[in-house]
């Protein structure tokens, strides 16, 4: 009897905290939500309300056609598709190939890739950027999509996967007389399809959040990434809070929502790449 | 045989690639740190070990270093204690709808670009004129503090934003961790009289051992790179450089003072450490295997 007593007084503590701990998570979204229908004179003079005194749409209105927002959006998203799509086919073929087949070289090939895993991009800033200049991308979209293509971690989560496929599933299916690419195709590409979905999420979220490379390479405002152009914004336009709240709700509400949808997805995605 | 051209075929081009885009920075890093390089000029030339030496007598350098440690100390320390406890907590709840709702909650920071989350907090939280913080410290009877112009502060205002945007991940990480912990190690502990406490130490906390070592060496290593959130929050590196960290010296010295050779040995440097500490604590870890 006393012993759930105190098991739910010990629940009662434990719910508050995570609720307190989810407040302050959610605050800080709500405050920007809160500031981009405020005014700025709003925010900066009488700021200690959260429901907007006078609700305005101007932040947004500045946002949406005083600059190229749909461009950086389309932007983003043409990077995100390519550099998604580029990595999925190439990690799971290159991770088939290491994990099925045996050749030459293949234990230093192996080493040198995960090798590549160790070094972090900060520390190549200098010779990337020189380059992407020297290959004549520079301020171009291709500068930031080229180089992330190929994807070590990838090739790697893919092997891990393609590990697990019986062999005798993939001597069947050549003995019916497919080719290397059918059987990849039929056979083990269905296997590994969790994996693939974890690594889609993956680096869905590095790319389009990605700051340091479209910092490096992009220059011109209509070549930004969405990241790129909110730090640019948040100083070109320093005066105008509200807009800055707004661009920040704009780019920040989408990918909640999918995430939201997706949720169940990203989190097993999240927790079996890290786990693998 | 047609295999050897199918794996010739996928690979020649994708190594090509990773020669290219990987390696050859890596070796160039090397190379630039031997030079007196500036991309406008002509001439660069050859200094051996100058860039090297340079760095014993730069303060800037050293504080940057003592920075990043500070960072890199508290923000890793503070991570992991906190998401320890919420997967803790968490995962404490029967119902699968009640622990995937609060795992969205504290998982939601993480998939906003970590730019976009430090703008929101360097204009509208942490301003000393409309911020949050300010109106939430004074409205309980606190003294409102210049959270991102004072030298004093603004480290710890970097850290306070870094964990609420970033320990998501790792809670998730830990919670799949605890998730995979028979239910019965713990029944049989409570009929035992065992307490929660004691539960999670001699329980949770050595089977999520593989967890915990992966997580921590990618969190250190990570914390290492944190590069946007200060490019962000500490406006050009914050009053007395109190928010200059090695990445954003390296970013600064070859892209604002356009001195690429000395950049390359901070990089090397920067490089060098990650891998030290890294070693370390695979050592660590190997040691804690063996029990």
């Amino acid at each position: 009897m006393i012993k759930s007593k105190s098991d739910n007084i010990y629940k009662f503590i434990m719910l508050t905290l995570l609720i307190l701990a989810c407040v302050i998570i959610v605050l800080p979204y709500v405050w920007m939500i809160s500031n981009s229908f405020k005014s700025t004179k709003e925010t900066l003079t009488d700021p200690n309300h959260l429901i907007p005194r006078n609700f305005t749409l101007k932040g947004y209105k500045d946002v949406l056609f005083d600059s190229p927002f749909l461009k950086w959006f389309l932007n983003s998203s043409f990077i995100a598709l390519i550099v998604v799509t580029v990595v999925l086919f190439s990690s799971s073929l290159v991770g088939y190939i290491f994990s099925k087949y045996n050749f030459k070289l293949k234990g230093l090939l192996f080493m040198v890739l995960l090798a590549t895993m160790m070094v972090p991009a900060q520390t190549t800033m200098v010779p990337s950027f020189l380059l992407i200049s020297k290959l004549g991308l520079y301020d171009t979209l291709w500068a930031v999509i080229v180089p992330t293509c190929i994807s070590a971690f990838g090739i790697y989560l893919c092997k891990q996967f393609c590990d697990e496929i019986p062999r005798e599933l993939m001597e069947s299916a050549k003995l019916d007389g497919a080719g290397d690419f059918t059987v990849f195709f039929r056979i083990a590409l269905p296997q590994i399809r969790p994996a693939i979905g974890a690594l889609a999420i993956f680096t869905f979220l590095e790319c389009w959040n990605d700051y340091l490379h479209p910092l490096l390479y992009l220059s011109s405002t209509d070549q930004m990434t969405l990241p790129l152009a909110l730090s640019y914004f948040s100083t070109a336009h320093s005066s105008n809070l509200s807009a800055t709240m707004a661009a920040s709700a704009l780019i920040m509400i989408p990918s909640a929502i999918v995430f939201i949808i997706f949720q169940k997805q990203f989190i097993k995605g999240i927790a079996m790449t890290g786990m693998k | 045989m047609r295999s050897k051209k199918f794996i010739l075929l996928v690979l020649i081009p994708v190594f090509l690639h990773v020669l290219v885009f990987m390696i050859i920075p890596i070796i160039g890093s090397g190379v630039i740190s031997f030079l007196d390089y500036n991309p406008l000029r002509d001439n660069n030339t050859f200094v051996a070990l100058e860039n090297y030496k340079q760095l014993f007598s730069d303060g800037d350098f050293w504080k940057a270093l003592k920075n990043t440690l500070v960072f890199v100390v508290v923000a890793v320390a503070a991570n992991i204690v906190i998401s320890l406890f919420l997967s803790a907590i968490i995962t404490q709840f029967r119902s699968n709808r009640t622990r995937s709702f609060f795992r969205m909650m504290v998982f939601l920071p993480c998939i906003a670009p970590l730019v976009a989350s430090s703008v929101v907090w360097g204009r509208s939280i942490y301003p000393t004129n409309g911020g949050l913080i300010n109106l939430i410290v004074t409205s309980l009877g606190g003294k409102p503090l210049n959270w991102l112009g004072d030298a004093r502060y603004l480290m710890m205002s970097v850290i306070l934003f870094t964990l609420w945007a970033d320990v998501g991940y790792n809670t998730i990480l830990f919670s799949a961790g605890m998730d995979g912990i028979p239910t019965e190690f713990y029944e049989a502990a409570a009929i035992d009289g065992s307490g929660r406490w004691n539960q999670f130490w001699k329980i949770t906390f050595p089977l999520l051992g593989r967890t915990f070592a992966f997580v921590l060496v990618m969190t250190v290593i990570s914390y290492f790179q944190m590069f946007a959130q200060f490019n962000v929050l500490a406006l050009k590196n914050g009053p007395q450089n109190s928010g200059l960290v090695l990445t954003s010296y390296i970013y600064k010295l070859a892209f604002t003072n356009k001195n690429m050779g000395y950049a390359s040995a901070v990089s090397v440097a920067l490089f060098v450490i990650i891998m030290i500490v890294t070693l370390i604590q695979q050592r660590l870890n190997k040691v804690d295997w063996e029990y």
